[in-house]
């Protein structure tokens, strides 16, 4: 995988001694921890002689071959099962590279620079595609290729949050590529806390805290560091954002609730829920004639409402980011603003559905949507195979699609 | 004599574009206004262009 380079520090002799040198000046690893001094031979990666990593080089110097040969033999490990990759980023991580002495040495790490951004691509891309290319299919592909976007974006981040490129020796990268991950997680987890806290009502605060540390970065700005806290207070406005523009609450519960009133006394006002599926079912329902308004609040998930084929059905709903069907209309998106009002045909009872919902659906039918909670979410299927429309109101009050 | 380092621009721009932000928040959650998602992507794309830009007018004031 490496090219020999001339390079006056890099003697033929595997174990060449300080004759075997023409720069004498420049100590090499031989001659630091060679036999002579009395301590063992260190395999270090060679910074002169090398394509990648200066693995190859490393280990011929060691083992006293042509460098030549050890490339030959990774390339056969690499195409025999795709071991030499594996090989080969072990060393690249495990192995330390030569002191950066002598005038060739030094220059080799002046370049590192743009020599580990590019061993950074190519492993990235050996990770994408060796599944594919070597073998190991899917399953091996469900592991790499995610680790490979986590060190693509753990670099990113430590890139953001330093203000610096990657750089160094590998193991200096995957420390930074792992300290990236880290500040991932822990924004990642911001993210969530702020996002409960918001729904369970403890916006305010984490709008307070956000602030505060806007004025913690003002500071640090003139008197010190603090950059660090843009990302981790970034994730903590978008979750109080996001929670606010959708205007989820965690009031009600979670999980599956079902209604199935049979009297009109029985009907609430308004039912929450925070995050799941809720079913009101009417068509038991002896509903009295005139309107009966019923509230619906979800902050996360499916809303469905049953009614007898009888009944007129006039909806309003808020929905910060999700979707409605009302018989046969619909419509989806954010920020979305329904309204559909129709008169009841003449003795026919009206349901007036006002629905708030952060994240989700709602949907309103005369049949209960295939499967119900079995067959978990709502598929836009009907038991009896079409949507219902909407036959308990006076068809000319009826608004054409839905809105 | 040394003369007092500038302020980190981009740490600085973050600083206010965040307390910004939070008031924004903070008078939703106050119910003073009435954020929507129509409202928020674009405070948010400003808020994160702003900072970018400041990084970036910073790094080239460096080189």
């Amino acid at each position: 995988m490496d090219t020999p380079q001339n390079d006056p520090n890099q003697p033929q002799s595997p174990i060449g001694g300080p004759g075997d040198d023409p720069n004498p000046t420049a100590p090499t690893v031989e001659q630091s921890a060679g036999p002579d001094s009395g301590e063992p031979r260190r395999l270090t990666r060679s910074r002169t002689d090398r394509v990648l990593g200066g693995v190859c080089g490393g280990v011929a110097r060691y083992f006293g071959i042509d460098p030549v040969i050890a490339r030959i033999v990774a390339v056969g490990l690499v195409l025999l099962g795709g071991a030499g990759v594996l090989l080969y980023l072990a060393a690249l991580l495990l192995v330390p590279a030569d002191p950066a002495t002598g005038t060739a040495g030094v220059a080799a790490a002046t370049s590192d620079r743009g020599r580990t951004l590019g061993i950074v691509a190519v492993v990235v891309v050996l990770l994408f595609t060796w599944p594919f290319l070597v073998g190991g299919g899917f399953l091996l592909a469900g592991i790499l290729v995610p680790i490979a976007v986590l060190a693509v974006l753990g670099l990113v981040i430590w890139w953001l949050v330093s203000g610096a490129s990657p750089e160094g020796e590998p193991r200096d990268v995957a420390k930074q590529a792992l300290l990236g991950v880290g500040v991932l997680i822990g924004c990642a987890a911001l993210f969530a806390g702020g996002f409960i806290a918001t729904a369970a009502g403890g916006g305010a605060i984490a709008a307070s805290l956000v602030i505060a540390a806007g004025l913690v970065l003002v500071v640090g700005a003139f008197a010190g560091r603090a950059r660090w806290l843009v990302l981790p207070a970034l994730s903590l406005a978008m979750a109080v954002g996001i929670v606010s523009a959708a205007g989820i609450d965690f009031d009600g519960g979670f999980g599956e609730r079902e209604y199935r009133p049979t009297a009109s006394s029985d009907i609430r006002d308004r039912y929450e829920l925070a995050a799941g599926e809720l079913v009101l079912d009417l068509r038991g329902t002896d509903l009295p004639a005139g309107d009966t308004p019923i509230a619906l609040d979800i902050g996360m998930g499916e809303a469905t409402l049953l009614v007898p084929d009888d009944v007129c059905v006039a909806s309003r709903a808020d929905i910060g980011v999700g979707a409605i069907d009302v018989f046969d209309r619909q419509n989806e998106g954010v920020d979305l603003d329904w309204e559909d009002l129709p008169r009841a045909a003449d003795g026919n009872s009206r349901v007036i559905l006002d629905a708030e919902v952060g994240m989700g659906e709602v949907h309103v039918a005369n049949d209960r949507p295939f499967g119900g909670f079995e067959s978990g979410r709502f598929d836009g299927s009907f038991d009896s195979g079409d949507r219902s429309a909407n036959t308990g109101c006076e068809p000319s009050t009826l608004s054409v699609g839905g809105r | 004599m040394n003369r007092p380092s500038p302020p980190d621009a981009a740490a600085l721009v973050a600083g206010l574009v965040l307390v910004t932000f939070g008031a924004v928040l903070l008078l939703d959650r106050l119910e003073v206004l009435d954020l929507r998602f129509g409202t928020l992507a674009p405070i948010a794309c400003a808020a994160v262009g702003a900072v970018l830009l400041a990084t970036g007018l910073t790094r080239r004031d460096r080189a």
